[in-house]
């Protein structure tokens, strides 16, 4: 049988001249598609009816039953209008709730939006997979990084039929373009020739199959080419040469439309591969992770077969290399990598996408906040339009059409409301895209604006009418023209039930703005193990190695600096390791452990602790003595590991010290193991210099030590504590989101109770003016109007506080490192929800209580 | 297309029902359009297509059977109006006229 609800909603709509063998072709399609899948008929059935739903089909409902009265709408329409005029300031307080929340929670969407959308525009999008490796790490661990071995690439691409594409990329690097005299550095990629085919780039020039053929090709960004070759370059650019890096050129092969903030690979220029595996012997070996590799399936239910066939490809092809360790390689969708680009212990574990769900139940509490303000406003206010609700019925109007008038008249306020939105959002985008770093715009080209627009208009509209439209229509009708109404307390429970539901909301999102804030300022403050603060890192060019003593004496030199050491990266994100590492009695190889070349000035010039034995010495030769940090010290498990022997890339030496942990890498990692060696400070490519006094005139006088040396290379230098809070970008940006939101929440809420306390100081305006007339001063009449509203913030904050603890809990899991929740925290939210709302409440009531009572009693 | 103006999916349709001869009801036009132009056909737009031709009075409809697979409900069979060929002819004479004004080299794309 067809679904019969599909079926009477065809009986009611269709023309009934067709009915019948409309009805009859739709149920012969049904049995036809029953036969192959029960579902599908079903769910086609339910589509067919829904296309059916189309002029030329849908009776003329007007005629044929007046079920639908214009006339009556009108009316709707003008009562609306004269109620919202009337009661101004009731309509402007509602308004602007909703506006608020509109606004908000379309920003929010839109950013929402635009992150889901990041890496969505390649057409094989989803046949592109990206190849990860697993690193088994001390403790078990497993750290997962994107630089595969190269040969995995050519195997893929060779022995895997079910592979269709293999593409490499490199990491990115920078290179020096110049024009005239003019020189600058930009961003991009060594990819191999089908990496342009793979992914969907948009080439304006050049052919996308061969631009990256020759070994000689370059292929530039549109703004690059721009820049390069002027306006024209379209003419220009080409099979033109152009100078990179100073001494080489490169043919221009191609141009392609700039990457925009919906790719998560974002270069300026590309240029073959092969040019820098030619140049690299290492990268042909199994055990050196390079290039990322992406790959195509022929057909995506393969995926399972490539994935556990190439999960030991290293272990069986590295076996028994020095440099092995015990890794395994994973295959990851690449348009999911986005939001999903977290491993814990090897497999995915969430990403962006948490911050992406956390806004999104903002942007819905949020309406939903405003929706209640609404109904909240409508069902207390609804005492004044009782008169009117009860002569509709005497004159025989029907409850549904009631009900029909109130939805009308939330549909017009909400879409009035929207479009006041659409302009506020259009205001505001340039300073929301300022905070969260896009370029948001509102497509109205785009038909899913429209049907967003649409449903959320609607939306609002029909949930903020829902309750009035139920509620009104069953006033008894004499009762309702004699204008006492007395609404029943299910009513006024419900109300303030939805009150509770409104500042517990506010509570939660003030708690969780109050977590994330506190997290960040327990990161950017923590102890890292070093002093980050005044400590600039200046990357050394090539040639630098051999002249390092020089530097060092210029260096030192400045008045500004203090100290300088030399450093193969800055510690704070440092990710270079080897699985080399050898000591006596090791229970089990293949350890990954990072590896950090310095000089003899390292641990002194970073304020790291030396925890046990002692620092490098200048006097001693120690170009083969290591020091260790705390956790490889206890991997190596020795009571005491000093003078241990250590070897790692077959170098043998000695532990000379123990260094007090530092962190490498994001407080969301563990800290890894590590060794410090300063057996080649040639080999170093950073000089990390510790200043006092003003920067500014440090940096100066750096930058011309710089230039006296190395004249080429362009001054490159960054402050660390500058990094590393650049790290905690997308925590910044959410959390300044969340504390603006959540102002903006209780802002509403507040707008709400404004409107509420209005409401009942009104209604309670003759009691009032009793009491005062038998003595009752301001003060008791406040907290009389005030303490029913009081009760209700504090059940809400009881209401916050189990789930802010909960929700609060589960995000600071997602750090290693994390400050810990403090009921602190949720007594500050929570007083400070009930202060505002209490002020809110407390004028109102305040200005009731203020009343001369003559004005209030002398109509009686 | 002067006088009678019609869509090329009704033309389609039209001209389907006549294939179809005695046998052109809703489903089996819909099939036949689907096997023919290898494209989906829904059963709104061609029911609204239907309808609108049949108001425009270029096709003609009556009942035919009913059968258990179809709820009970009867077909209903169409068949083209003398009007409707005259329609269908006129559509088919503009397009031969634009052939036949086509000069020869338009299409000649051996040295294209």
């Amino acid at each position: 049988m067809p679904p019969k609800l599909a079926t009477r909603f065809l009986r009611w709509f269709c023309n009934p001249s067709l009915i019948e063998d409309v009805e009859g072709d739709l149920s012969e399609l049904y049995a036809e598609h029953e036969n192959k899948n029960p579902l599908k008929a079903k769910i086609k059935y339910y589509l067919d009816v829904l296309l059916l739903f189309r002029p030329g089909i849908i009776k003329n409902f007007e005629i044929k039953n007046g079920l639908m009265n214009t006339a009556m709408i009108k009316n709707y329409l003008k009562i609306a209008l004269r109620n919202a005029l009337r009661y101004k300031g009731f309509t402007a307080l509602n308004l602007l709730g909703l506006v608020v929340g509109l606004v908000s929670s379309m920003l929010i969407l839109m950013w929402v939006n635009d992150e889901v959308q990041v890496d969505k525009f390649h057409e094989n999008g989803d046949r592109i997979y990206q190849v990860f490796r697993n690193m088994k790490q001390s403790g078990g661990m497993v750290n997962t990084v994107w630089s595969i071995p190269k040969p995995a690439a050519d195997l893929l691409r060779e022995e895997y039929p079910e592979v269709d594409e293999v593409a490499q990329l490199s990491w990115q690097m920078e290179i020096e373009f110049e024009k005239g005299d003019d020189f600058w550095e930009e961003d991009g990629f060594y990819a191999t020739p089908n990496f342009l085919t793979l992914f969907s780039f948009e080439l304006l020039e050049g052919d996308v199959k061969t631009a990256l053929d020759d070994l000689g090709a370059i292929v530039i960004s549109r703004s690059l080419a721009e820049k390069q070759f002027g306006s024209d370059w379209k003419a220009k650019a080409v099979g033109s040469s152009i100078k990179i890096d100073g001494e080489g050129e490169a043919i221009v092969t191609g141009v392609f439309e700039d990457i925009g903030s919906n790719s998560s690979l974002q270069f300026d220029w590309l240029m073959p591969a092969q040019l820098y595996f030619n140049q690299n012997d290492w990268v042909d070996d199994w055990g050196n992770g390079s290039f990322r590799i992406y790959f195509t399936l022929r057909d995506e239910a393969d995926l399972p077969v490539v994935e556990k066939r190439m999960y030991d490809e290293i272990i069986t092809h590295a076996a028994g290399q020095s440099n092995s360790g015990e890794e395994y390689l994973i295959a990851h969708k690449f348009q999911d990598y986005y939001l999903y680009s977290n491993f814990e212990n090897g497999v995915v574990d969430g990403g962006r996408i948490e911050y992406v769900r956390i806004m999104t139940v903002v942007a819905i509490f949020i309406l939903l906040i405003a929706c209640i303000n609404f109904m909240n406003l409508a069902t207390a206010r609804s005492g004044r339009r009782s008169k009117e609700i009860g002569l509709r019925k005497v004159m025989g109007a029907h409850k549904s059409s009631i009900s029909l008038q109130f939805f009308v008249e939330s549909i017009l306020l909400s879409f009035l409301a929207a479009i006041l939105s659409i302009f506020f959002v259009w205001l505001l985008l340039p300073y929301f895209n300022q905070l969260v770093d896009r370029q948001l715009f509102i497509d109205f080209s785009q038909p899913n604006t429209w049907y967003f627009l649409g449903a959320i208009t609607f939306g609002v509209g029909f949930f903020s009418g829902l309750y009035p439209a139920v509620l009104l229509p069953t006033f008894n009708i004499i009762r309702s023209l004699k204008g006492a109404v007395k609404q029943s307390s299910g009513a006024a429970y419900f109300r303030k039930g939805l009150v509770v539901f409104q500042f517990a909301i506010s509570t939660l999102l003030i708690v969780g703005t109050a977590v994330i804030y506190s997290q960040l300022e327990f990161v950017l403050n923590k102890n890292l193990g070093l002093d980050k603060e005044n400590l600039i890192a200046v990357r050394l060019g090539g040639n630098f190695g051999e002249r390092l003593n020089t530097y060092r004496t210029e260096i030192e030199k400045i008045p500004e600096v203090k100290a300088m050491a030399a450093s193969s990266g800055n510690p704070i994100s440092y990710g270079r390791s080897t699985s080399s590492v050898r000591w006596e009695g090791m229970s089990e190889e293949g350890y990954e452990i990072n590896v950090l070349l310095t000089d003899e000035k390292f641990v002194q010039t970073m304020g790291m602790e030396i925890q046990r034995g002692r620092d490098f010495n200048e006097q001693l030769t120690d170009s083969t003595s290591f020091i260790i940090n705390e956790v490889l010290a206890e991997l190596m498990g020795f009571d005491d590991p000093i003078n241990k022997d250590l070897s790692f890339w077959g170098i043998n030496g000695k532990v000379v010290g123990v260094v007090k942990n530092f962190h490498m890498r994001t407080l969301h990692e563990p800290i890894a193991p590590l060794i410090i060696s300063c057996i080649a400070p040639s080999r170093t490519n950073m000089a990390m210099v510790r200043i006092q006094g003003e920067p500014n005139r440090a940096l100066e006088a750096i930058a011309e030590v710089n230039q006296a040396l190395d004249p080429d290379q362009e001054f490159d230098y960054e402050f660390v504590d500058e990094v590393y809070a650049e790290s905690y970008e997308s925590e910044m940006t959410v959390s300044a989101l969340v504390k603006i939101f959540a102002s903006i929440s209780i802002f509403i809420s507040c707008l709400g109770l404004f409107g509420l306390s209005a409401f009942t100081a009104e209604q309670r305006s003759k009691e009032i003016g009793v009491r005062k007339v038998h003595g009752a001063s301001v003060k008791q009449l406040v907290l009389l109007l005030s303490k029913d509203y009081g009760m209700l913030m504090i059940f809400a904050f009881i209401v916050a506080v189990p789930f802010g603890y909960y929700f609060g809990n589960s995000w600071l899991e997602g750090f290693e490192f994390r400050t810990s929740l403090s009921p602190v925290l949720f007594i500050i939210a929570g007083a400070g929800t009930f202060a505002i709302g209490a002020l809110t409440v407390g004028i109102k009531s305040l200005q009731a209580a203020k009343v001369n009572p003559v004005n209030i009693l002398k109509d009686e | 297309m002067n006088k009678y103006s019609i869509g090329e999916f009704e033309e389609v349709v039209m001209l389907t029902v006549a294939v179809l001869y005695e046998n052109a009801y809703g489903i089996s036009i819909k099939e036949e359009i689907e096997n023919r132009l290898e494209r989906k056909v829904s059963v709104g737009a061609m029911r609204t297509a239907l309808n609108r031709l049949e108001k425009k009075g270029y096709l003609d409809s009556e009942f035919g059977e009913a059968t258990a697979v179809r709820g009970g409900k009867r077909k209903r069979y169409f068949k083209v109006t003398p009007l409707g060929k005259k329609v269908l002819e006129q559509v088919m004479q503009t397009r031969k006229q634009l052939w036949d004004s086509i000069p020869s080299v338009a299409f000649d794309f051996k040295f294209g």
